[in-house]
C-alpha cells in the first residue's frame, strides 16, 4: 500500500508541471504588457510596464519565460488581482477560508445523504422512496442554482428571517475582527468556537444554513443516481446471490458486502465533488453575498484580471489534482485489486 | 417544530404574495446599514472625487462650512469648523469680494485626540489644492483661490504655483484668511463639500506631505497608492472608520465619542456593497438594511413592500448618465481595445479622435428605449448638460436621436472609410450592479452590431473602484460616468464634463481650446443673460465636437426603512439621495 501511495505521489509533480504549463502556454496569446501583472506584488509596479517586461523576460521565448514565472510561483508570488486588489496570494488566504469551511458543511451531509438514499431507493427499487429520490434527484439536476438559491433566500429570509446572507452579522463582525479574537484555524465557527463565543458560532453556522443547503440540493441529485445504479447493478451479482442462498441476513447482504463495491464509483465522485465544492461555488456564493473564493474567481474572470484567474485556477487545478490523489488511495483502500493491479 | 413548519408553509404561500405596510419595531436601533453597489477608491480627501468614497468622508472628516437642510446656495450655509459664515454684513468677506475670514472654532478635536488648530485648516486647504492629481477634485480651490485649475501645464509645475497658494491661504491669530485670485460667488459653498479639516501633524506622521513649502511638488499628483490608504481617516466629524474590509468591500465607521458637539444617535453605520439587487430588496425587507440602491427598473418591486418607503420627489442636481468618449486610450495591457489596430480585432488608441465614429455611436443610442425601458418611462432625454434650474439649461431637442441610418453613414465616413471595411472590436465595461450601465451597454452592443456584421463589442463588467482605476489610466474606450453637482452652478458641469483640466476630460484625453476660452469666460461673466449666453454656445460646441452625450435623467428617489428618521436631503451630499449624513439620523 505504502509503494502505490509513493507511486502515486512521485507522479504528482509531473501532473501540476503539465497543469501549469498548459495554464502558461494559455496566457501566451496576451500581450506582454498584459501578462506583466503576474510578476508583480505591488501595483505602483505596474506603473513601470517595460521595467517589468524587461526584467521577467516576457519577450523572450516561451521556456525562458515558463522557467522565470515557475522560480516566482515557488516563492509565493502569483503576482497583484486588480478584482481583490491585493497580490493574489493574499487574495487566495483570504478568500478560501470562507470557501473551505462552507465545503466542509456540505460535504458531508452530501455524502450521508446521497448514499444513504442512493441505497435506500436501489433496494426499494419502483417503491416511494426510489420515486422520491429519482424526483430529489431530477429537480436538483435541472434546477438552476440561482433559482433555488434565491426561492430559498425569499422563504427563510425575506419572509421567515431565519437565515441571512453575508457571512455573518455586524455584532460578529465586530467581535471577529477584535484584537481579543484569536484566527486559530481561519474556519470561522471553529475559530469563535475556540474563543468560546458560542453566539457568534451560531450566527456564523445560521448564515452558512442557505447556501449549504443550496449546494445540497443540486449536488446531492448525481450522487443519488450513482449510488442507486452502482447499488443495483452488485445486487444483481452472483456473490449476492449466493450470500442470499447460504441464508445472511439482507442488511449483512447490503451492508457488507454490497455497499463496500457499490462504493468504489461513489469514491471518484465524491472527491470531484469536493473539490467542484472546493474550487468555489461561484453562483451560490454570489446569490448569497458570501465572500468566497468562487465569486472572486468569476469577478476575475469578466474583468479579465488575469493573475486573479491564474491563481483562482492553478487553485483549482491543484485541488484536483490532489483530490484524485487521494481518491486513488481511498480507491485502493475500498478495492484490494487496484493496488495489487498496480 | 410544528410551529416552525407552520410557519414554513406560510411563508411559501406568502413568498410570491405582495406584503402589506406594517408598523415594526426598528432592528439594531443604534446601527444603520446602507447596502448599495459601488466600493470607495479613496478616503483621502484630497485624492477623492467620486461618490461612494466622498459618503464616507462627508461623515468622517467636517469642512469649515455646511448646508442647512435642502440649501444648496450661499445663503443656506451654517458654520461647521468655522464660527461663522463670512459675509459682507459681518465683515468676514472683504468689500472687493476677494478675501474670506474663518474664525476656527476652539475645543475640537481628531479623532487621534489632538486638537484642531488654524493651522491644521489651512494646511488642509493647502494640501487639497497642492495634491493636485490628474482628474481630482484639487481645481475646485485652485480655480478661485489661485487663479489657474491646475498646478501644471503641459505636465510640467507652474512656476511659482506653489509660492501663490501659500500666499493665498494664511493664519492670522485665530482666523484663517483665505484670499481669492478673482471674486468667485460659489466659493463658499466650495468649502462647505471639499477640503476638510485633516491634521498636519497626523499627515506627515502617516507619510504625507509636511505643509512645507519646500516639500510640496514631491507630493504634487501622486498615484493612488501614495494617497492615504483605505485604513487610515482621521476627521474631526461624528463618526470614526472602524475598517474598510478588502475582501468585501464593506466599510464600518463607528460613533466618535469624543465629537466636540452632541454624539451621534447611531453607534455604528456599515456600508455594505451588495451588486445583486434582490439580495438587496431582502435585506430591507428584513430590516438588515435601512437603505437600499435601487435603480429605476426596479423600483415597482419596492413599493408596498412592509416597512419600507420610498420618498419621491427629491430634486437633484445631476446628469445621471453620460456616455463620455476616450480620445488617447492607454493601449499598454489594455484588453478592451483588443488587438490596438484597426484591423477588424481592435481598435486603435486614437479610435474616438475621428469625430464621425462619436457621433456614429450617438446616433446608436436607443434613447426613447432606455428610457421605457430603464427609466420606466418616468425620464427625458438629456438636452444638454446643465441640468434643470441652472443658468444655461437647454430645455428644446436634443442634438442626436435613435437613427442607425445616420450611425451607419458617419461609420462608413469614419477613419476614411476604414472602419465600415475592416470593422472593429472594442469592450464596452460597466461597474457591476448598475443594472441601467448594463442595459446601455446591451443596447449599444445590439444597434451598433446590427449595422455591419464586423463590429464587435463585447460587454464587461468591473467593480467600481476597479472601474475609476481604469477611467484615469484612460483604459476604458468609453466611460459610462455621471455628474453630481459639487456647488449649485454651471460652472461645475462645463468644467469637469468639457475643460481640458475638467474631470472627464483629464480622463478621456479631450482637449477643445475654444471651449476651454469660453468656460473661463462664463464663470468671469456676472451678468445672467450674457451668461447663459455664453452656456448655449458652449453647448453648441459640444454637441457638434461630442466628446460627450448625455442619454436620460430620471426622477430622484430614496428607498429606507420607515423607521429611519432625520434624513434631510441635500442634492450636493455625495451618493445622494442614498448616502446621507449619518449625524442627522436616528431609527425609532
Amino acid at each position: 500500500m505504502l509503494k502505490f501511495i509513493l507511486k502515486r505521489l512521485a507522479f504528482l509533480p509531473f501532473v501540476l508541471f503539465g497543469v501549469t504549463a498548459l495554464l502558461f502556454s494559455c496566457l501566451q496569446f496576451l500581450s506582454p504588457e498584459m501578462r506583466a501583472a503576474l510578476y508583480v506584488k505591488d501595483p505602483r509596479q505596474l506603473s513601470q510596464l517595460d521595467a517589468v517586461i524587461e526584467k521577467y523576460g516576457l519577450r523572450k521565448p516561451l521556456p525562458v519565460q515558463y522557467g522565470i514565472w515557475l522560480k516566482q510561483v515557488a516563492h509565493g508570488d502569483l503576482g497583484y488581482s486588480e478584482t481583490a486588489k491585493m497580490p493574489v496570494a493574499d487574495a487566495i488566504r483570504s478568500f478560501f477560508p470562507a470557501t473551505f469551511e462552507l465545503t466542509l458543511v456540505t460535504f458531508f451531509p452530501i455524502m450521508i445523504v446521497g448514499v444513504f438514499f442512493g441505497v435506500l431507493s436501489a433496494v426499494y427499487r419502483d417503491k416511494f422512496i426510489d420515486h422520491l429520490t429519482r424526483f430529489v434527484a431530477i429537480t436538483g439536476y435541472s434546477l438552476p442554482s440561482f433559482v433555488l438559491g434565491l426561492g430559498l433566500l425569499m422563504v427563510f429570509y425575506g419572509r421567515l428571517h431565519w437565515f441571512p446572507p453575508g457571512r455573518y452579522t455586524l455584532d460578529t463582525d465586530m467581535l471577529v475582527h477584535s484584537d481579543a479574537f484569536r484566527h486559530w484555524t481561519g474556519l470561522l465557527t471553529l475559530d469563535c468556537l475556540l474563543n468560546r463565543q458560542w453566539a457568534a458560532a451560531l450566527d456564523v453556522a445560521e448564515h452558512m444554513v442557505l447556501p449549504a443547503a443550496t449546494l445540497l440540493y443540486i449536488s446531492v441529485a448525481l450522487l443519488l443516481r450513482i449510488t442507486r445504479s452502482s447499488m443495483l447493478e452488485e445486487l444483481t451479482k452472483d456473490y449476492v446471490r449466493t450470500a442470499r442462498a447460504k441464508g445472511l441476513p439482507e442488511r449483512v447482504i447490503i451492508r457488507k458486502h454490497a455497499l463496500a463495491n457499490a462504493l468504489i464509483p461513489v469514491v471518484t465522485l465524491s472527491s470531484l465533488l469536493f473539490i467542484g465544492l472546493l474550487g468555489g461555488v461561484v453562483i451560490t456564493e454570489t446569490v448569497f453575498d458570501f465572500p468566497g473564493i468562487g465569486r472572486w474567481g468569476v469577478q476575475a474572470a469578466q474583468q479579465l484580471d488575469i493573475p486573479g484567474v491564474l491563481g483562482s485556477t492553478m487553485l483549482a487545478a491543484f485541488l484536483f489534482v490532489t483530490a484524485n490523489l487521494i481518491s486513488d488511495i481511498l480507491y485502493a483502500v475500498v478495492d484490494p485489486r487496484i493496488r495489487v493491479g498496480n | 417544530m410544528i410551529k416552525k413548519i407552520a410557519a414554513l408553509a406560510l411563508a411559501l404561500a406568502a413568498a410570491t404574495a405582495p406584503a402589506a405596510p406594517a408598523a415594526a419595531a426598528a432592528k439594531n436601533p443604534d446601527t444603520f446599514v446602507y447596502a448599495t453597489i459601488g466600493d470607495p477608491e479613496s478616503f483621502d480627501p484630497a485624492w477623492a472625487y467620486d461618490t461612494a468614497s466622498q459618503s464616507v468622508i462627508a461623515n468622517v472628516y467636517e469642512y469649515l462650512l455646511a448646508f442647512k437642510g435642502s440649501g444648496v446656495k450661499p445663503k443656506d450655509l451654517k458654520p461647521l469648523l468655522a464660527t461663522a459664515v463670512p459675509t459682507p454684513a459681518n465683515g468676514l468677506i472683504s468689500p472687493d469680494g476677494r478675501t474670506y475670514r474663518f474664525k476656527i472654532r476652539k475645543g475640537v478635536k481628531f479623532q487621534d485626540g489632538s486638537p484642531l488648530t488654524p493651522d491644521d485648516v489651512r494646511y488642509s486647504l493647502l494640501r487639497f489644492m497642492l495634491f493636485d492629481r490628474d482628474g481630482g477634485p484639487s481645481s475646485l480651490l485652485l480655480e478661485p483661490v489661485v487663479g489657474q485649475a491646475s498646478t501644471r501645464k503641459d505636465g510640467k509645475t507652474i512656476p511659482g504655483i506653489g509660492e501663490k497658494a501659500f500666499a493665498a491661504v494664511a493664519v492670522k491669530g485665530d482666523e484663517v484668511v483665505v484670499k481669492l485670485a478673482k471674486p468667485f460667488a460659489p466659493f463658499l459653498t466650495i468649502v462647505a463639500s471639499f477640503a476638510p479639516a485633516m491634521s498636519r501633524r497626523w499627515c506627515a506622521a502617516h507619510g504625507q506631505w509636511d505643509g512645507e513649502l519646500a516639500t510640496w511638488e514631491k507630493f504634487s499628483n501622486p498615484r493612488l497608492e501614495q494617497s492615504l490608504p483605505k485604513t487610515l481617516m482621521n476627521g474631526t466629524g461624528p463618526f470614526q472608520l472602524e475598517r474598510f474590509e478588502p475582501t468585501t468591500k464593506e466599510v464600518v465607521l463607528t460613533r466618535f465619542d469624543g465629537y466636540w458637539r452632541k454624539p451621534a444617535a447611531l453607534k455604528n453605520v456599515v456600508i455594505k456593497v451588495v451588486d445583486e439587487f434582490e439580495t438587496r430588496k431582502l435585506m430591507i425587507q428584513a430590516g438588515d438594511a435601512d437603505v437600499i440602491y435601487v435603480p429605476q427598473m426596479y423600483r415597482p418591486q419596492v413599493s408596498g413592500l412592509a416597512g419600507v418607503q420610498v420618498l419621491d420627489g427629491l430634486q437633484d442636481l445631476e446628469r445621471s448618465l453620460l456616455l463620455n468618449f476616450t480620445f488617447h486610450i492607454n493601449g499598454a495591457g489594455n484588453s478592451n481595445i483588443g488587438s490596438g489596430k484597426l484591423d477588424g480585432d481592435g481598435v486603435p488608441p486614437d479610435f474616438f479622435n475621428d469625430k464621425d465614429v462619436r457621433k456614429a455611436f450617438a446616433y446608436s443610442i436607443d434613447y426613447q428605449g432606455y428610457i421605457k425601458d430603464i427609466l420606466r418611462g418616468t425620464g427625458t432625454q438629456s438636452a444638454g448638460l446643465i441640468p434643470p434650474g441652472l443658468i444655461g439649461y437647454k430645455a428644446g431637442s436634443p442634438r442626436y436621436r435613435f437613427d442607425p441610418a445616420k450611425a451607419a453613414e458617419h461609420f462608413k465616413k469614419a477613419w476614411g472609410g476604414k472602419v465600415w471595411e475592416k470593422g472593429f472590436k472594442l469592450a464596452l465595461v460597466f461597474n457591476a450592479g448598475s443594472a441601467p450601465a448594463q442595459t446601455l451597454c446591451q443596447m449599444l452592443k445590439k444597434n451598433i452590431e446590427k449595422l455591419n456584421p464586423k463590429f464587435q463589442l463585447d460587454i464587461r463588467v468591473v467593480q467600481w473602484s476597479t472601474y475609476l482605476e481604469q477611467t484615469r489610466q484612460r483604459k476604458m474606450p468609453i466611460q459610462l460616468g455621471a455628474w453630481q453637482a459639487d456647488y449649485p452652478d454651471p460652472h461645475n458641469f462645463v468644467f469637469p464634463l468639457l475643460d481640458s483640466a475638467g474631470y472627464f476630460p483629464t480622463q478621456q484625453g479631450y482637449s477643445n481650446p475654444e471651449l476651454d476660452k469660453l468656460i473661463e469666460q462664463a464663470v468671469r461673466t456676472l451678468d445672467e443673460h450674457k451668461r447663459a449666453a455664453l452656456y448655449a454656445k458652449i453647448q453648441k460646441i459640444a454637441d457638434e465636437d461630442v466628446p460627450v452625450v448625455p442619454i436620460a435623467d430620471g426622477p430622484r428617489y430614496r428607498v429606507q426603512r420607515s423607521w429611519v428618521k432625520g434624513f434631510v436631503f441635500n442634492p450636493t451630499f455625495p451618493d445622494a439621495p442614498y448616502s446621507s449624513y449619518y449625524y442627522d439620523i436616528h431609527k425609532e
